[in-house]
């Protein structure tokens, strides 16, 4: 046993039940832990505080033994990071973005970022502002694994990308478990949790509800995790059951506050 | 301090600063050409017969050499509300627009500590505020000689424009740590930018009413004398070492909120 990356007894509240309460969990050397949870559940907050971004409540979350907070910039050599809402400089182009990323982060492996680009078939010569949404996503792909980090935080990275580039991704990410690195991804998608990741963390409400093999993982039991049974007893045009309204809204909470922690 | 975010900042701004100074330099060389001894006089005329316009506009002291003609015309209204320009750009290029569409979280998912991403930042902000006052003070150079060779007092222009500097300084500090102050980046960066404005707007005020002088008094911008920078007084120089002080100072709470404070990005 060799954890990586370690929560111990998180919190951070934003007020109204929302936020990560008491959150632990560990990602062990090597493992591809997939991290699921219903919109505003908690996963880009816990995100933030592995990155360093905002600072716990209670608890402990550390990579590679130190303080995710105080000891960030260490950190961060080592950290390859995927923001969950996707921005980059729009006046830069994507190489120009990919150029001053290498040069912050001291990486100048460039045969491996230029075979990250021909791999998500990128062109980086366009300026950001005129790139799909998919496109983007990929240029936070490449800006991410360039360094060939041995950690790496991916909120949401296949997010915009179709099919082709989806499945390329999973190769992608397969590849790097085979390397050494470890992998905290969080998704909304299934298949993509199933085909690339060891283990799937459920997070509901900020609480930690439960953990599986990613490969057990059915979509019925899944929804069950992430939203409670109850949730899924709803349909549309069904009359609401006396007593059952109330367990819904709080199981979907999440969903419906949805948006940024 | 990171060389590759200080280029990669500097040159994000370049542009809109080239701008600013091109304006200002065509302003002033109309000001410049303006100039004329005899003018001067009729225009001392026109400012006795109407003192309160005058001093809304900066424009309170007779001028009886090309450099008080400068300080009457460009330093009380032009630089100093060019200055206020200059600082809420800065202030939203560099940190409210990219805390607010979230492009900011790549700069802190760097290797780099946040003090040295933040005083790489502040260096940006003082390179900045001194090549505008450079720039528009060699197109004041320029175009006085080109006109009026060997009348302008360089040494006086020298220590208002020093002056000047500090007081772009002043202004781009308080912008930026109110920027950094508030969660919402947008609101600080309207109320650093409005708590500047309202400085401007109180030194006018104080000298356009009666019995407001104590107004302009309450302003910052009050410890900024062109005249008495000119002159060489020593109050004066007093005065911008003061400004200088409280620059240094917001510049320190902007790099202890900095490193303290969560980025939901």
């Amino acid at each position: 046993m060799d954890p990586v990356i370690q929560l111990d007894g998180v919190t951070k509240e934003y007020g109204a039940d929302r936020g990560v309460f008491d959150l632990s969990f560990t990602v062990e050397r090597g493992e591809v832990v997939g991290f699921l949870g219903a919109n505003g559940a908690g996963k880009s907050v816990t995100m933030r505080m592995l990155m360093g971004f905002i600072r716990s409540k209670a608890g402990r979350v550390s990579i590679g033994g130190l303080d995710c907070f105080s000891e960030r910039a260490t950190i961060q050599r080592s950290v390859g990071y995927l923001p969950g809402e996707l921005a980059c400089p729009s006046d830069l182009t994507g190489e120009s973005f990919l150029d001053f990323m290498a040069a912050m982060r001291g990486c100048c492996d460039r045969a491996r970022r230029n075979e990250l680009v021909s791999f998500f078939e990128l062109d980086p010569s366009v300026r950001i502002r005129s790139l799909s949404k998919g496109n983007k996503q990929k240029l936070g792909i490449v800006a991410a694994f360039m360094g060939s980090p041995d950690v790496l935080l991916l909120d949401e990275p296949t997010s915009g990308l179709d099919l082709l580039m989806q499945r390329r991704f999973g190769e992608l990410v397969r590849s790097e478990r085979e390397r050494g690195a470890t992998v905290l991804l969080s998704s909304h998608v299934l298949g993509e949790v199933e085909s690339t990741c060891d283990r799937a963390i459920f997070i509901r409400c900020g609480r930690l509800s439960s953990e599986a093999c990613a490969h057990d993982l059915t979509l019925d039991s899944t929804l069950e995790r992430l939203y409670g049974a109850d949730a899924l007893n709803l349909h549309w045009g069904a009359k609401p059951i006396a007593g059952r309204r109330d367990v819904v809204r709080a199981d979907s909470l999440g969903t419906l506050r949805g948006g940024r922690r | 301090m990171m060389r590759t975010l200080f280029m990669r900042s500097l040159r994000s701004v370049a542009i809109v600063m080239v701008i600013l100074v091109v304006i200002a330099d065509m302003y002033i060389a109309s000001v410049i050409s303006l100039y004329d001894p005899s003018v001067s006089e009729s225009l001392a005329v026109m400012q006795e017969a109407m003192p309160e316009l005058f001093a809304a506009f900066g424009m309170a002291n007779a001028a009886s050499t090309l450099l008080d003609f400068l300080i009457n015309y460009l330093y009380g209204f032009l630089f100093t509300a060019l200055l206020i320009v200059l600082a809420a750009y800065l202030s939203n290029k560099l940190f409210a627009s990219p805390l607010k569409d979230g492009s900011f979280a790549w700069i802190l998912a760097t290797p780099c500590s946040r003090s040295s991403l933040i005083l790489t930042f502040v260096v940006v902000e003082a390179v900045a505020v001194a090549l505008v006052v450079a720039l528009c003070w060699i197109g004041e150079v320029a175009f006085c000689e080109a006109w009026f060779p060997s009348e302008l007092d360089q040494r006086g222009l020298a220590c208002v424009n020093g002056g000047l500097f500090v007081l772009g300084l002043f202004v781009v500090s308080l912008c930026f740590a109110a920027t950094i102050l508030f969660k919402n980046a947008g609101l600080g960066l309207g109320i650093g930018a409005g708590v500047c404005a309202l400085f401007f707007l109180m030194g006018l005020m104080g000298s356009v009413g009666e019995g407001l002088a104590w107004v302009a008094n309450l302003s910052p911008y009050k410890l900024f004398d062109p005249y008495s920078l000119a002159a060489g007084s020593a109050d004066a120089f007093a005065n911008v070492a003061l400004l200088c002080g409280a620059a240094i100072g917001l510049n320190a709470l902007t790099v202890i909120v900095f490193m303290r404070r969560d980025f939901s990005l």
